[in-house]
């Protein structure tokens, strides 16, 4: 339906009535960037889930009393176990000097600290394919042995990210929600407005023999561009946004999580656009659904 | 000057003719049989019409000022529809056509308003142009043609003005020349020459004359007495309610008021 004519009469209209149109693609920029910024947070909490779910290793907190037969016996009982791929022992000796390489300005008044303040530990790695279920089981028997003080299979940390994304994800359809809400109410409206005033221009089409789609045609475009330039133009502010702290952030931030974080994918931006499109196409013709019949 | 006629003359009128029967040519192109049509409860303005207009004829509709002239092109056009009784434009009952059929009921009739409808954000270019756009016409031909039809009202060159700065004579020009450039079947013009001055009215009178020659009826609204006597033509006059034919030699009496001969 869309023809040659549709897309001039739309850019006509667009560029005569220019002021409009920047508003309300301001406004849907607003609300497509707290939808963008959300998805942005899920997706490196995603990334974050998967990069500690499979970081496949365990801590066993070893107690301080414990007997170097004792820990050897443990980490001679953990290598049989199937799935477990090296055991290494650390003293709380090294992890202090550990925690000091990567601290090494505060390395002096760390080192204040008691020795209890680092206890030894076994530092067990897994092969990734290794279950939750199976690396529970084997933290549950750990826990039974009396030399052992602790086991950390970082399962709560993951369970703990897991929370966050849901509750990430529903914020998400929240906010699509409130995106939804306001193409909608913006399209619809700045489409009214310009309905409103183009009214002699509408009466004279219907007039002269314009059919309802040659009317209707280039109004349902302007929507539509609102909604996908409304998209592009959050997509381009939240990148430039993510650049920026990101170039903040870089090295601390990235050997905490142990990742880079990462803008959003291709196809999360191609869907926003596409649905600020189509949204905005939908708004329109809501707005024209009672077009003046002359 | 261009023609209106020849075999490569273009004529929607006729392509989209083709949704009515063959012996459509045969009939009048326009038949009023009782037509009633009132704005207001207990003021009819229309009050049984009898008219039929045979194609290619000229008809000077006149009559004094709220007789109804208005109303009653704009029944033609379906702006309004009639209360009853019926208008038959090519043997098709207008008030029975389908909402989505009107388009192409208006594409067969090029209508001067008599408060113009011109867009005067729009250029005389554009304002004229849109009544080939709506045809789908290729954006070339659109030119050549808008182009021809200013010249023919003396607007040549005046193309890129924007309409809402030109005199209330030239913006009736320029709704003259958008009803004459898509060549209809019909032409109402209502009032197309009460904004100009005696020559340039007699003037657009042979602008709508000439375009008749070429087998276009015409249905002109007007009250410029001076008009009406320029050439013997058919009179009708809307008085009370009706539609009357004036016969030739009519005497007219007083300002408002046409005397027959009885
Ligand atoms: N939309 C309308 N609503 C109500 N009354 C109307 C409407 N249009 C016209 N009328 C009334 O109908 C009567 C006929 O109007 P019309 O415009 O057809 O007259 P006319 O013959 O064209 O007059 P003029 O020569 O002044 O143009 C008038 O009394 C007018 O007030
Ligand atoms: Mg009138």
């Amino acid at each position: 339906m869309i023809s040659l004519s549709t897309a001039l009469r739309a850019r006509r209209g667009m560029m005569r009535e220019w002021r409009l149109h920047a508003l309300s693609i301001f406004s849907l920029a607003v609300a497509f960037v707290c939808l963008g910024a959300s998805l942005l947070v899920v997706t490196n909490l995603r990334a974050l889930e998967d990069r500690w779910a499979h970081a496949g290793r365990a801590s066993v907190y070893l107690k301080d009393n414990a007997s170097a037969e004792d820990i050897e016996s443990v980490k001679q009982a953990l290598l049989k176990v199937s799935g477990v791929k090296q055991v290494r022992y650390v003293s709380g000796q090294q992890a202090r000097l550990d925690f000091g390489a990567n601290q090494q300005e505060r390395a002096s008044s760390l080192a204040a600290l008691p020795a209890e303040a680092f206890p030894s530990t076994l530092e067990v790695d897994v092969v990734p394919e290794m279950t939750d279920t199976e690396l529970s089981d084997m933290a549950a028997k750990l826990q039974k042995v009396p030399s052992v003080e602790d086991v950390e299979t970082y399962r709560a940390w993951t369970e703990r990210l897991s929370r966050l994304i849901s509750g990430g994800v529903a914020a998400s359809a929240l906010l699509a929600l409130v995106v939804l809400g306001a193409v909608l109410a913006v399209v619809g409206s700045t489409i009214r407005l310009a309905l409103q005033r183009r009214r002699t221009e509408v009466e004279v089409l219907k007039l002269v023999g314009a059919t309802d789609g040659f009317v209707k045609g280039p109004y349902i475009l302007e929507g539509s561009v609102q909604g996908a330039m409304g998209a592009v133009g959050a997509t381009g502010l939240l990148a430039a946004l993510f650049t920026i702290v990101r170039g903040r952030l870089d090295g601390e931030f990235v050997t905490l999580l142990g990742l880079q974080p990462q803008f959003l994918p291709w196809y999360a931006v191609v869907g926003l656009v596409c649905s600020g499109a189509l949204l905005g196409a939908f708004a329109a013709m809501g707005s024209l659904r009672k077009l003046v019949l002359v | 000057m261009s023609r209106f006629d020849g075999p490569s003359s273009f004529r929607p009128a006729l392509r989209a003719g083709a949704r009515f029967s063959r012996e459509a040519k045969d009939r009048p192109i326009l038949t009023f049989e009782s037509v009633y049509k009132s704005y207001r409860s207990g003021s009819p303005v229309l009050r049984g019409v009898h008219l039929t207009i045979e194609r290619g004829e000229f008809v000077f509709v006149t009559g004094s000022s709220g007789a109804g002239k208005s109303t009653l092109l704009r029944l033609l056009y379906r702006s309004e529809t009639v209360d009853d009784g019926r208008i038959l434009f090519l043997g098709k009952d207008i008030a029975r056509l389908k909402d989505d059929a009107i388009p192409f009921l208006r594409r067969n009739i090029g209508v001067v308003f008599q408060d113009f409808k011109l867009v005067p954000a729009w250029s005389v270019y554009e304002n004229v142009a849109v009544a080939l756009e709506v045809l789908g016409l290729p954006a070339r031909l659109i030119r050549t043609r808008v182009g021809e039809a200013l010249e023919r009202v003396g607007l040549a060159g005046r193309g890129n003005d924007l309409a809402g700065v030109l005199s209330g004579g030239e913006q009736q020009r320029v709704a003259t020349a958008r009803a004459i450039v898509g060549e209809p079947a019909l032409i109402l013009a209502d009032e197309p020459t009460g904004n100009l001055d005696p020559q340039l009215a007699i003037d657009i009178l042979g602008l709508f004359e000439e375009v008749h020659e070429a087998g276009t009826t015409v249905v002109f609204a007007t009250h410029d007495r001076t008009l009406l006597e320029v050439r013997p033509r058919r009179v009708v006059v809307l008085d009370e309610g009706k539609a009357l034919d004036v016969p030739q030699g009519i005497t007219i009496e007083s300002d408002d008021h046409y005397r027959l001969p009885n």
